[in-house]
């Protein structure tokens, strides 16, 4: 019951988050931003809206927002919100939670070609490209949780007696798996400095050129996805800042919540500061997150 | 075991029975269909009737008084044989509207005729149990798959890449044999069981030597040499057969070697997870820089056969460190994923090929659009697509799952193996992306978009039992996905019958099966309702038709969407040291461009290494002794009578 509130809760809240980027990115130009709401008002408005279809689509393109969003809500099904044990969880459940959103991945690039744009394919080139790289650097972070308390399950690493934590005998190490996920955060996500939600040329643009001729309640779910899967990895980066001997539910979702506010803030100061890399950097931008979280991996080897 | 020998009857008499109906082409073919289905599900019935019973003898004689030729069936050359049987009676049926044209009678007899000769010399493959029996049945599946190769045989490019499988095959064929002859002339016994009792040295230079012979076969880089020029010249469900099924007979041998030698040395494993991880990789590096979709396609095979041998190797690194879960997983993962690249290649040759057969085009920069034309084709290769990618909820997945699972058992252990399976965790990742990307490109630029080129007004659906064979292996890809436990159990069952009863105990699995498929269903569910949601937003919303938005630009052509080149391009740039780029591009000049031609092309790096460091000196030294053919008969009698006089007196 408890694990269902929160997974509730995580599901109502992931909107609010990105309102809060726009309004530090807006405080950063010397603006007052938009509401902290605004993400749920767009949601609203997109839903009202009909759909207008391109004469080149086929089934794909519709059948593309609805895998993205049902894989990542399948994901967060399994993630321990706050501590708090997950609704479902097994041993050997985050490698099908990855390929999951491998799917949604899928078949956003397939909805994208289907379109027949030009630009669009030169959006589902690069995140097919750059989604590789992220995924092998992602499975490295597995091998380190892995060596780290054995377990293969988002359950298993932030529950029971011997959570993964920075606070844990082996938190030093973690300082890398935290930077690491962050730079990850951006690359899966989106954001600057890989790609920049904010742009106005679609040369320039990855996941945004890719959805450009999806409408109404279609786009609302490919948003919705968008911040769920936002959410899932600030999460995982949220329960690895919590230390181990925190006690009681309340202060558990209490710290949870602020640390979230704290990941979204970051991002948005990034956002803020940075400019975004040339396309031909990126790869080297994820590599470098696969390079620490490998480094990490190499100290965890004990000297036999 | 009479069963399994009428199947082997009923298989042959399928290729025989045609020849005299070939003055009526239907017939023959649907007798041909039907005797090989027969004997298909017979054998399936003496799988079924003999499992889990242990090794069971099938058939034994001597030949020629001198050649004693034994057949067994064990669990290992059962879990090889369901593919088999239930492979080539869709792909036969398929190849029946397929080849729907005008040939000469000979032609469609000899190609009938081959097919089942192939699928018999399959099954005898995998039931040989001694080295003549074993020898001759490999040759017999060289020959008839090299004729069947060769079936356009009025194309010069099919005659090249006929004769290329050849030499492929028959080099093989040669390393095999001296592995083989080596570990006679240490035991003096034919028979497979008792080779275990070669000293160590020979059986790990035997292994090697077979390593490298059953490899040519599998496609193993960077012997793999044929499989991207054999596919697209041969007939599309000849691939798929040889693809299909074939091609995992070098794995199967390859595992047969491997426990009938029983050396635990753990280089055996390490090696053959290396070059797992190499031909996955680089398999689909190619495979993305190809343009040609069968040439692809087989590319892609040989990434497949990477991800098997990953999870044999890891098997094997299990047997050298005693890990029996790791053991367990990597072979039920590299079994798994055998029988399911099986069905999805398949799958997408017979896709390939009615898109060929309809288009008369096979390069992918010329395609587009076909999912109006060909619905039907285009669903069910979009299925395979995300089942060959890897993806939940279809069967891919389930074995790169569990082969996952045991590289993670893996990654505890200390020294090389620990580092070893943590690379090939991140290889199957690596893999996984690529394939991905690889499997949007084809089906993206193929069936969804415009088309680039006018299509034809005659293009249309596939035949019917074209479009029947495909659905069949669809059904078959998602009932793995969805219930994976039995097919699971099938493929770790595969070890029972070998030394290591410990690893084929279902109880390990634990489950992990029924966990599997859990998660899928929860997918499953959340998109069901998701959809639900979203068919009751959609009720009485508008809904508007338009041109694809062309970010200002008004008047678009088909011609100026994304192409598969541009598409890959960085992707493969990125492996570059390992790939060669050629780019051929007119310079563009003066204040008025004249019209330029690009064109730019993917090469392999072991082509190019084969040619320039065997294929150049071998021709050399062959253009030096050209003088010894001189064309006198009464000389070359003169060398073989040297040749023997020599032989006898220094042997």
């Amino acid at each position: 019951m408890e694990s269902v509130l929160s997974l509730g809760l995580a599901l109502l809240l992931a909107p609010l988050f990105p309102g809060l980027i726009l309004k530090v990115k807006a405080l950063f130009a010397g603006k007052k931003g938009p509401p902290l709401l605004i993400k749920y008002w767009t949601l609203i408005k997109l839903l009202r809206k009909g759909s207008v279809y391109s004469t080149s689509t086929t089934f794909v393109f519709r059948l593309a927002p609805l895998v993205g969003c049902a894989a990542a809500i399948a994901v967060l099904l399994f993630f321990p919100f706050a501590g708090m044990a997950p609704v479902v969880s097994f041993h050997g459940d985050v490698i099908v939670l990855f390929y999951l959103l491998g799917l949604g991945r899928f078949f956003t690039i397939a909805a994208a070609l289907d379109t027949g744009s030009p630009f669009e394919g030169m959006g589902a080139a690069r995140e097919a490209f750059f989604g590789t790289l992220a995924e092998a650097a992602v499975f490295a972070v597995l091998i380190l949780f892995f060596r780290l308390n054995g377990s293969l399950s988002l359950g298993g690493y932030f529950t029971g007696s011997q959570p993964i934590s920075i606070t844990g005998s082996q938190g030093a190490l973690l300082i890398l798996a935290v930077v690491a996920l962050f730079m990850l955060l951006l690359a899966e996500n989106s954001r600057v400095p890989v790609d920049d939600p904010a742009t106005h040329l679609e040369l320039t643009m990855i996941h945004e050129v890719m959805i450009l001729d999806h409408s109404g309640p279609d786009l609302a779910l490919i948003e919705l996805g968008a911040f769920y899967k936002l959410f899932l990895y600030a999460a995982l980066i949220a329960d690895l800042l919590k230390p181990a001997g925190l006690a009681g539910p309340l202060a558990n979702i209490l710290f949870f919540y602020g640390m979230m506010a704290v990941v979204y803030l970051a991002i948005g100061v990034i956002e803020s500061v940075t400019a975004r890399l040339r396309m031909d950097m990126v790869p080297k931008y994820i590599l470098t997150s696969f390079a620490l979280v490998f480094f990490a991996i190499i100290l965890t080897l004990e000297i036999a | 075991m009479e069963l399994l020998l009428t199947a082997l009857g009923l298989i042959l008499a399928g290729g025989l029975a045609p020849l005299p109906l070939l003055r009526r082409p239907a017939c023959a073919r649907i007798v041909h269909l039907v005797l090989l289905t027969a004997g298909c599900l017979a054998g399936l019935a003496a799988l079924i009737r003999t499992w889990g019973q242990g090794i069971a003898p099938v058939f034994s004689c001597t030949w020629l008084h001198t050649l004693p030729l034994s057949l067994a069936l064990d669990s290992l050359s059962a879990v090889f044989l369901v593919p088999v049987f239930l492979l080539a009676p869709v792909i036969a049926l398929y190849g029946y509207h397929y080849l729907d044209r005008k040939a000469p009678v000979w032609q469609a007899g000899a190609h009938l005729f081959c097919f089942s000769l192939l699928t018999a010399a399959m099954v005898l493959v995998t039931l040989a149990d001694n080295l003549p029996a074993f020898a001759m049945a490999w040759e017999l599946m060289s020959l008839s798959s090299y004729l069947l190769v060769l079936y356009d045989h009025e194309h010069e490019e099919s005659r090249k890449a006929a004769t290329l499988y050849l030499l492929f095959t028959q080099t093989g064929a040669l390393l095999l044999f001296i592995a083989f002859g080596l570990l006679f002339q240490a035991t003096g016994t034919f028979a497979f069981a008792q080779w275990s009792q070669a000293p160590h040295a020979i059986k790990l230079a035997a292994f090697f030597l077979a390593l490298a012979g059953f490899g040519s076969k599998a496609g193993i880089l960077p012997l793999h040499i044929w499989l991207p020029h054999a596919h697209p010249a041969a007939p599309s469900h000849v691939s798929a057969l040889m693809s299909g099924v074939m091609i995992k007979m070098g794995v199967y041998g390859l595992l047969r070697f491997y426990f009938l030698i029983d050396d635990p040395a753990p280089i055996l494993g390490r090696t053959v997870l290396g070059l797992g991880m190499v031909s996955g990789v680089l398999g689909v590096v190619y495979a993305l820089g190809k343009n040609d979709i069968k040439r692809l396609l087989a590319y892609s095979s040989i990434e497949n056969i990477g991800i098997v041998l990953i999870g044999c190797g890891l098997g094997m690194v299990g047997i050298a460190s005693g890990n029996q879960t790791m053991t367990a997983f990597g072979f039920a993962g590299g079994l798994l994923h055998m029988f399911n690249h099986a069905l999805f290649k398949s799958l997408l040759f017979m896709g390939a090929g009615a898109v060929i057969q309809q288009t008369g085009c096979r390069h992918l920069d010329q395609l587009g659009g076909l999912m109006r034309r060909m619905p039907v084709t285009a669903r069910t290769f979009l299925t395979g697509s995300v089942a060959i990618a890897g993806l939940p909820p279809l069967n891919g997945f389930v074995s790169e799952f569990l082969i996952y699972f045991a590289a993670f058992q893996g990654v505890r252990l200390n020294g090389p193996d620990g580092l070893l399976a943590m690379a090939a965790i991140i290889a199957l990742a690596l893999i996984g992306g690529l394939a991905s990307a690889c499997f949007t490109r084809v089906a993206g630029l193929v069936f969804l978009g415009e088309p680039r080129r006018p299509l034809p007004a005659t293009v249309t659906e596939a035949g019917l039992s074209m479009r029947a064979a495909m659905i069949v292996l669809v059904l078959a890809c998602l009932s793995i996905g969805l219930w994976p436990e039995p097919f699971i159990r099938l493929a770790l069952n595969g070890l029972s019958d070998l030394a290591l009863p410990a690893a084929s105990q279902p109880a390990l699995l634990g489950s992990l099966p029924g966990n599997l498929a859990l998660a899928t269903r929860i997918f499953l569910a959340v998109l069901l309702l998701l959809a639900l949601c979203r068919h009751f937003i959609y009720r009485a919303k508008p809904i508007a038709q338009a041109t694809t938005w062309g970010c200002g630009f008004t008047r678009p052509t088909a011609r100026i969407q994304y192409t598969g080149t541009s598409y890959a391009r960085e992707m493969v740039e990125f492996h570059r040291p390992f790939v060669k780029i050629h780019t051929t591009c007119g310079p563009i000049s003066q204040i008025f461009p004249r019209p330029v031609r690009y064109a730019s092309k993917v090469d392999d790096w072991a082509e190019i290494g084969l040619r320039r460091l065997l294929v150049a000196p071998i021709l050399l030294i062959a253009d030096k002794l050209r003088w010894i053919q001189h064309g006198h008969i009464q000389l070359y009698i003169g060398y073989i009578v040297l040749t023997i006089a020599v032989l006898l007196l220094t042997v």
